[in-house]
């Protein structure tokens, strides 16, 4: 019982304190990036929950969608790892430009795909 | 001046008596020495009449033959030969039987001496008696031997013979069918004969014996034939018939028991005018096959294609001696096939176009290598067979539906994820203000 | 103090020289390996001429003949009627299209700069392009993993191994040919992207992963073998965001490349095989948020909830696929991969399988024969790995261990081998030159220990020897470790332990030379002798030693070509089907695709069933010619009787009623062709065509077959419902005419024995119903 209700607060404390800490310690940069990468889960669970509930039939059309948002999802989320300062040290061959390069370059080829795939 | 009209004149009478056979004028008789040229005279005018140059040999001179280096050298053989023991070397029951698959027909006849051609009936399906038992017949009470017997016509099968025929006078033995779908029973043993011992009638016993077993070797009845044509894959006919007397004037003449005249004259030219291809003989002109609104035949078709196929029949009119168009046969089917038939459908004629057959359908589902079949098969008329193939294809890669409305959500789920990639790098590059100035890049300050 | 060196090296040279001067020897290096992978592979345009080889290759060339004659799209909506006859193949949706697709982008680019080679070239010399390609990848590979010198010599073993000559000799266009170089490329890639941790080389590593899926079935030994290495990574704890970034982005971009293929499809998301790259992708990603949410909260409550819910969703995301899995949404383990595991599954289920000779267990000599020495050094570069245990040396770990699983479960599969081997092997001849070469001696006074000098470079030129001329390689080049004791000022390095004096240092080096030659010339002996036979065309010696050659299947193949039908239907069994769809040109009923088991069984059955039975297959098929392969005279063991009982077996999978494989066999139990054969088996069509008039041969002696090597008996089989149309000079090649119907209606056999005079028996009429008293 105690534990349980002053777990709750911590749960509850954590949580805010998580957000607190996020809003104070990330880039306008970054934030732009998970605002992003945000979109781009939503979507992809829109499409995800469109094939399960209504049809899959035009299940091309529906991988192409999905790994369109998921493929551009890690893109993006590689893109924020190897922007991040704290993670200097683990990039040594990759400049933010070259990151962003790559990035640019990994999203026209994986549309190519999917507009291909698409229909 | 009077030459002018004088050839068409003579032409046109000559195609007044003319009913040439459709494949080929040319026959050769081989009549044994043992019968009289003449007692034929009235059969072998009647086809002279009808246009057949007639070519009589015995059957052991060497010339004219009727097999050269493989080639047939006649349009028909008629073998009037049924007592004959030993032939010349070029006539053998293979080489007849070879003559068969070069079109060339023939018309035999049978007695109850055993002869090389024994041998060759059974090839055909047909069970001879033992020699010497011709066929017996004690009614209808006459003034002749119980071995020549007035045969009732009955239609047996269709068209072959003129209907309502007299009875025709028949001596000579019967056969027995096996069964053979290409056998063609043209007349029929009277009921109450049967074949047994010459003029002692001691084979009775016999009979009764086999009656009592079942019908097993049973020479009595109606089913036993008389005359029986064959039409072996291939279009050629040959006619078997129980005896040789049945073609002789003297049976042509002989008046029947309840009195009037009998009809061997009209059976032996029917039976002559079908054996030598002249009447009930059918042909495919041509097949044709396209999409329905196209008219070009397509070297492939595509799974799910509406197809049209057309079949153009032709029936040889003797009178005229010509192919004519012919849209008589209502039950004709066509056969969609790989390997089994896929689609069977009924391949009616088209009204208003004489001879054209036509149907569409939808192609099967399946893909592969599939055959327009037309397989006509009746008794009487010549088998009709046609085989295109044609492959079916799966759609091409561009054939399928495109921009379903069921995946509008996929496809604004891609769109717009390129929208935000796009947006997101105009951002990013814009909002380079770190390392944008040491780059040569024109920033915007924030 | 000085260090001493055991030989001179020149001094005082600037880092660029000496920079430049081994790039350019690298370079040289490379060339001459290319040179040399390409020449090696030669033998059998020289000794024969430019064909295509063995089976597979012949439908190959045939797909890029339409490719290159017709377009790109006729190619891709190719359906050939002639093939599977009447059932048709769609070869568009049943093809990996890469090897295609890349001689046909080589075709049209040297008719787009007026140079018009041939197609037939073009494809025969694709595979030693190709390989040359494959060595500088695989000097790209381990040069991640070791240095250049390491790359060098991989570079040169991989040109010239016979486990890789095998499928790439000139005239082998198959789709190793290509897949090979891009395995190693999309490896070298993934290593990269792994090590920088860039979507570049991730997206590079998709790029050739999608040609690789275009190009080869095996394409699934990278998609599981990516996913174990990323495993292993995080097991061990090396997770990092280099991983993530390298694996995520090559999953995401390659994943739906790779379902372009319209024969692959769907099965990305299908089948099990790719469940391994799907789970990882899913853990990686449940890692990289929990790393996430951990750098931003302090809060040890939390961060043991977090590591709980990882673990969890983790055995969530398991369980899932598992319960896919057993519902059926995803597609077990197809039978080809199944059998690698279980091995006895595909004799008692596959038999297609289990009949075809490369998937037989390798045996223990052909090791040696492909690999030669570098299979002894194997296990000591996977030890040298080991030792240093960066990320990549895991992957070079893991795929040695799987790929020497699976080659010893296959013979086909030496081939996957064949690249690890060959890295390992230089790594560790490399690490042994490194010590050897290193002119630096220790120091004979125990001093504080220096650090061991970095990885030298030495690469012996061992690229000489092409077939005939005997050109010996440049002498070894200078390193790194050289480099930096001739640009440094002596004195800087010392060390404690090391080899003294010059003597060993030789012993060893000319050992190590001497090694390396006797692997040359092993190599180039087994390229020549063993793997340069176009099996179109065989070779054996006169008694004067003069070369024979039996030129039996074209001279089969081009009769059929120029004496039968067009569109007549040949059926044989389904080894032969690609050469006759290639030579003959004419349509086939089953060939080497095998896609279609029940028509194969057909096949199978007509063949071994009495000619009644075969009959109406052959005639509801349209079959117009059979053909058999018959080695008996000359004893060409390749035969089709010795594979007769597959037939049988294979037919009897489905119709166990009519065909039983212990009927062809006599009592005993053996498999004989003399007059102990069982009856079955001398009835049988397969009996009937092969020894079809082999007596007469004899002139009233003994028949005997030489495979076999038992006496046939002295009166033949007879033929009724075929005719012999026409056999080859040595007798490989039969091919019989299947008769059309009787016109009388008869049955066959009864218009034979008419035609040769025989008479029937007396007949009576058929009884009928019994009369009533």
């Amino acid at each position: 019982m105690a534990p349980s209700k002053t777990s709750q607060p911590t749960q509850s404390n954590a949580v805010l304190s998580l957000w607190k800490a996020y809003n104070e310690n990330t880039s306008t940069r970054l934030k732009s990036v998970d605002a992003f990468l945000v979109f781009l889960m939503l979507s992809g669970i829109a499409q995800f929950l469109y094939c399960i509930l209504v049809t899959n039939y035009p299940f091309n059309a529906f991988l192409a969608g999905f790994a369109s948002c998921v493929g551009q999802f890690v893109l993006t989320a590689s893109l924020r790892a190897q922007v991040n300062p704290q993670n200097r040290s683990e990039f040594k061959e990759v400049s933010p430009e070259r990151a962003f390069a790559d990035f640019a370059l990994g999203s026209i080829v994986l549309h190519f795909f999917v507009y291909n795939f698409l229909g | 001046m009077w030459a002018r009209w004088i050839v068409p004149a003579l032409l046109g009478l000559v195609s007044f008596v003319t009913a040439k056979s459709s494949s080929g004028n040319s026959v050769l008789v081989i009549l044994e020495p043992k019968l009289d040229k003449d007692n034929f005279s009235k059969f072998f005018s009647g086809l002279e009449e009808k246009g057949y140059e007639l070519t009589f040999r015995a059957p052991k001179d060497t010339k004219p033959a009727i097999l050269e280096y493989d080639y047939a050298q006649f349009s028909h053989v008629i073998m009037f030969a049924p007592e004959t023991k030993s032939f010349s070397s070029d006539i053998t029951p293979q080489s007849l039987v070879s003559l068969l698959s070069k079109n060339t027909n023939l018309l035999i006849a049978l007695s109850p001496k055993q002869t090389p051609v024994y041998t060759l009936a059974s090839e055909f399906s047909l069970t001879l008696p033992p020699p010497g038992t011709p066929l017996i017949s004690h009614f209808p009470q006459r003034d002749d031997p119980a071995t020549v017997i007035p045969v009732p016509v009955r239609p047996v099968t269709p068209n072959v013979v003129s209907s309502k025929l007299a009875p025709v006078w028949f001596s000579g033995i019967p056969f027995a069918y096996q069964n053979n779908p290409l056998l063609v029973p043209i007349l029929n043993a009277p009921a109450e004969s049967f074949a047994s011992d010459g003029e002692t009638d001691s084979g009775a016993d016999a009979v009764v014996d086999a009656a009592d077993k079942g019908g097993e070797g049973l020479w009595a009845g109606s089913q036993m034939g008389l005359v029986a044509g064959f039409q072996p894959v291939g279009g050629a006919r040959a006619t078997w018939v129980g005896g040789v007397e049945m073609f002789s004037d003297e049976f042509f003449q002989k008046e029947l028991p309840g009195g009037g005249k009998p009809g061997n004259e009209q059976f032996a030219a029917d039976v002559a005018a079908w054996t030598f291809q002249e009447s009930l003989v059918l042909r495919i002109d041509s097949v044709e096959h396209h999409r329905v609104n196209e008219t070009v035949p397509g070297q492939v078709y595509t799974t799910n294609d509406q197809l049209v196929f057309s079949a153009y029949l032709s029936k040889y009119n003797p009178v005229s001696s010509a192919w004519e168009p012919f849209s008589g046969i209502q039950d004709m089917q066509l056969e969609f096939t790989m390997l089994d038939p896929h689609i069977r459908t009924a391949l009616p004629p088209v009204r208003g176009t004489p001879g054209k057959y036509s149907v569409t359908f939808r192609a099967p589902d399946r893909h592969g290598v599939f055959k327009f079949i037309i397989d006509y098969k009746r008794k009487g008329l010549t088998h009709l067979h046609s085989s295109t193939v044609v492959p079916l294809v799966p759609p091409r890669h561009d054939g399928y539906p495109r921009f379903l409305s069921a995946a509008w959500p996929y496809y604004v789920g891609a769109i717009s994820t390129s929208v935000g990639f796009l947006l997101f790098s105009a951002l990013w590059l814009a909002g380079d203000d770190r390392a944008g100035s040491a780059k040569g890049k024109t920033t915007k300050t924030e | 103090m000085t260090a001493t060196t055991a030989y001179q090296v020149p001094a005082n040279l600037s880092p660029t020289t000496v920079a430049n001067t081994s790039s350019l020897l690298r370079i040289v290096a490379l060339a001459l390996i290319s040179g040399a992978a390409i020449a090696s592979r030669l033998f059998a345009v020289i000794n024969f001429e430019s064909i295509i080889h063995e089976f597979d290759p012949w439908f190959n060339y045939r797909a890029t003949k339409v490719l290159a004659s017709e377009g790109f799209y006729a190619f891709w909506n190719w359906f050939d009627p002639t093939a599977w006859y009447p059932l048709g193949r769609v070869v568009g949706g049943t093809i990996y299209p890469g090897l295609m697709a890349t001689s046909g982008v080589i075709y049209s680019a040297l008719r787009a700069v007026h140079l018009p080679v041939d197609i037939r070239n073009i494809c025969v010399l694709l595979a030693p392009g190709f390989s040359a390609l494959t060595a500088w990848a695989t000097y790209m590979f381990t040069k991640e993993m070791k240095d250049e010198s390491a790359g060098l010599l991989a570079a040169a073993f991989i040109g010239i191994v016979p486990g890789y000559i095998s499928r790439s000799v000139a005239g082998s266009y198959d789709n190793e040919a290509i897949a090979i170089f891009l395995l190693m490329f999309t490896f070298f890639a993934w290593i990269k992207a792994m090590k920088t941790g860039s979507a570049f080389f991730g997206t590079i590593a998709a790029l050739f992963y999608f040609y690789m899926v275009a190009a080869w079935g095996g394409y699934a030994f990278i998609t599981n073998m990516i996913p174990l290495h990323a495993l292993a990574l995080i097991l061990m704890g090396r997770y990092s965001s280099r991983l993530y970034v390298g694996y995520s982005s090559w999953y995401a971009v390659g994943t739906l490349a790779s379902m372009q293929v319209p024969f692959v499809g769907f099965q990305p998301v299908r089948t099990s095989e790719h469940m391994a790259a799907l789970g990882v992708f899913g853990l990686l990603q449940i890692i990289a948020f929990a790393e996430l949410v951990r750098s931003h909260v302090s809060s040890k409550q939390f961060q043991t909830l977090l590591f709980a819910s990882v673990i969890g969703l983790g055995l969530l995301g398991t369980a899932a696929i598992v319960g896919l899995t057993y519902k059926g949404w995803i597609a077990p383990w197809t039978g080809r991969f199944y059998s690698l595991w279980d091995t006895g599954y595909a004799k008692k289920y596959i038999p297609i399988i289990a009949s075809v000779s490369e998937h037989q267990p390798t045996a223990w000599p052909s090791f040696f024969m492909d690999l030669q020495f570098l299979i002894f050094l194997f296990p000591a570069g996977v030890i040298l790995c080991f030792k240093q245990l960066r990320d990549e040396h895991v992957f070079v770990i893991i795929y040695a261990i799987v790929a020497s699983y699976f080659a010893g479960v296959m013979v086909r599969l030496m081939l996957t081998l064949t690249p690890v081997v060959c890295v390992t092997a230089a790594i560790a001849f490399s690490t042994l030159l490194d010590t050897y070469l290193n002119p630096e001696e220790p120091e004979a006074i125990d001093e504080a220990p220096k650090p061991e000098a970095s990885t030298s470079a030495v690469a012996p030129d061992t690229s000489s020897a092409p077939t005939k001329k005997q050109k010996k390689a440049a002498p070894p080049p200078a390193g790194s470790t050289l480099a930096e004791l001739v640009t440094k000022a002596p004195g800087t390095s010392k060390r404690k332990t090391g080899v003294f004096g010059l003597d060993t240092r030789l012993l060893v080096v000319a050992n190590a030379i001497g090694m390396l030659v006797f692997f040359v010339w092993h190599c180039t002996w087994v390229t020549s002798n063993a793997y340069s036979s176009p099996s179109v065309v065989l070779a054996s010696s006169n008694p004067d030693g003069s070369q024979h050659i039996i030129d039996d299947f074209r001279e089969a193949y081009y009769w059929l070509r120029q004496n039968t039908a067009e569109d007549a239907v040949v059926m044989s069994w389904w080894d032969y089907g690609y050469q006759i769809a290639g030579m003959a040109d004419r349509p086939t009923l089953v060939d080497n695709n095998t896609w279609n088991n029940t028509h194969i069984a057909t096949v199978g059955k007509a063949m071994s069933s009495s000619e009644e039975v075969a009959y109406p297959i052959l005639r509801k098929h349209d079959v117009d010619y059979v053909l058999v392969i018959f080695g008996g005279l000359i004893g060409y063991s390749g035969d089709d009787i010795n594979k007769f009982l597959w037939m049988v077996r294979i037919a009897q999978g489905v119709w166990p009623d009519e065909i039983q494989e212990p009927n062809y066999f006599t009592r005993t139990g053996e498999y004989r062709v003399d007059d102990q054969a069982p009856q079955t088996m001398k009835d049988s069509l397969m009996y009937k065509m092969s020894y079809y008039r082999f007596a007469e041969l004899f002139g009233g002696n003994q028949p005997t077959d030489r495979v076999r090597g038992q006496q046939v008996p002295k009166t033949g089989p007879t033929l009724d419902y075929l005719d012999e149309a026409f056999t080859s000079e040595n007798w490989i090649v039969r091919i019989y005419q299947v008769k059309k119907e009787d016109p009388l209606g008869r049955d066959l056999k009864t218009a034979n024995a008419f035609e040769q005079g025989k008479k029937r028996k007396r007949t009576k009429p058929s009884p009928r119903r019994k009369a009533i008293a």
